[in-house]
């Protein structure tokens, strides 16, 4: 989910470029009319207080000025009328948004493709099949850990059996699954076993990657920190388990650090925006950068900002300064508007 | 002929894109591909060429029939397009 995504894993993949055979070459975000992708984190409040939550989102966290309904409902026809392809819904927990099921439906009846990244707590029977009637693309549940005591270490406020159960909810009606893991010191020993649950579970992908030092994640660091010689094994462990599952549920997992993933984005933009809960979009996840505002401008002059905010001499500098201080990533929050 | 359940296609000022919002990737097509992704309601290959006759020079006809089978089979193999 939005709030607990690991370092360019799930969303943030978005809208890389295949290379197919007989057309033109690859497309930049700076070539498209809209972005492919629009991450949304349509709320902060949360159900849970996640120990390693990049939006420091939890219990009463809401944001002040968090869009209202008319105003949501605003950019989604935006983004409709603009034909992009795949939105995501995430928090904060979305399906605490009061309006949640109406932007749901607002999105799919317009036929583009909406993700949901939940951590599974209103995932009831009732629930999972309303998400199935309206045509969801997918679920994507955040499991971190395949046990209760490491599940609910990470997850405070959190249940594991609440989570699995509304799993198990999600394809008794046919819903597709996703399952996101993020690592910590006490949960990455677990990784091959929470693998092998998702796939019991019947979830047809699973992600991962390295967890962030930002948001809650700054407080706890010494709760979560996982060693170079535990990712090495986690990795060695998630190998075997995308041979393993190949063709049966795909295992994606992002094995590069977060400054070379940034290296990368720089030079080459995925054609995707990060809404905040009060409208403002973010260059990327992992940067502090702000290149709109839907309360004040229309989609077509943030999507124009922001092909044109890559090229900020800040966006670099910012990436170099991480490259000599990695922790940088705990000023994340400090938005600075391009 | 028509594209799978979570591939979205989208026209551009070069051509046009697939979304496959499974894998979340990105086919970026020619204006060639952007037509026969265009005319899939046609039918299969041969009522699409057809299709494309008629946009067309004719006398590009076995280019397009050409055009047409080799790209047909590449979103095939890819799994980005059902019958």
């Amino acid at each position: 989910m939005g709030a607990d995504r690991v370092s360019g894993a799930a969303g943030e993949g978005a809208a890389d470029v295949a290379a197919p055979a007989p057309h033109s070459g690859p497309a930049e975000a700076e070539d498209l009319a809209a972005p492919l992708y629009v991450a949304w984190q349509i709320t902060n409040e949360c159900n849970l207080a996640c120990l390693h939550c990049i939006e420091e989102s939890g219990p009463g966290k809401a944001f002040a000025d968090e869009l209202d309904d008319a105003q949501v409902f605003s950019v989604i026809d935006q983004l409709m009328a603009s034909d992009v392809p795949y939105v995501s819904f995430s928090g904060g927990e979305p399906m605490l948004h009061p309006q949640f099921f109406a932007m749901v439906e607002r999105v799919c009846s317009r036929g583009a493709q909406l993700k949901v990244e939940t951590n599974g707590h209103y995932l009831s029977p009732d629930n999972c099949a309303r998400l199935g009637d309206l045509g969801v693309k997918a679920v994507q549940v955040s499991l971190d850990g395949a046990s209760r005591a490491t599940f609910n270490r990470m997850r405070v406020r959190g249940e594991f059996a609440t989570t699995v159960e509304g799993v198990r909810n999600l394809r008794a009606a046919g819903v597709p699954v996703e399952i996101n893991f993020s690592p910590a010191v006490f949960n990455v020993g677990e990784i091959g076993a929470v693998v092998d649950l998702a796939h019991e579970l019947g979830a047809y992908s699973f992600y991962t990657g390295r967890t962030m030092y930002t948001g809650n994640a700054v407080k706890a660091w010494r709760h979560l920190q996982v060693s170079d010689a535990q990712y090495e094994r986690f990795f060695d462990v998630l190998r075997a388990k995308a041979d393993e599952y190949r063709g049966r549920m795909r295992v994606y997992f992002h094995e590069a650090g977060l400054l070379e993933e940034l290296r990368f984005r720089l030079k080459h933009p995925a054609a995707l925006l990060i809404v905040l809960p009060n409208g403002l979009v973010k260059l990327i996840n992992a940067l502090p950068f702000v290149c709109g505002d839907f309360r004040r401008q229309t989609l077509a002059e943030i999507w124009a900002n922001f092909r044109r905010a890559w090229h900020d001499p800040r966006v670099a500098a910012f990436i170099d300064d991480l490259a000599a201080d990695p922790a940088r990533t705990r000023t994340l929050h400090q938005w600075v508007h391009l | 002929m028509r594209l799978t359940k979570f591939v979205k296609f989208r026209e551009e000022k070069f051509g046009g894109v697939l979304f496959e919002t499974r894998s979340e990737k990105v086919f970026t097509l020619s204006p060639t591909a952007t037509a026969i992704v265009r005319e899939m309601g046609a039918g299969d290959e041969r009522a699409i060429t057809a299709r494309l006759r008629e946009q067309f020079d004719a006398r590009d006809s076995a280019t397009i029939e050409h055009d047409v089978r080799s790209f047909v089979a590449d979103l095939r193999q890819r799994g980005l397009v059902e019958d």
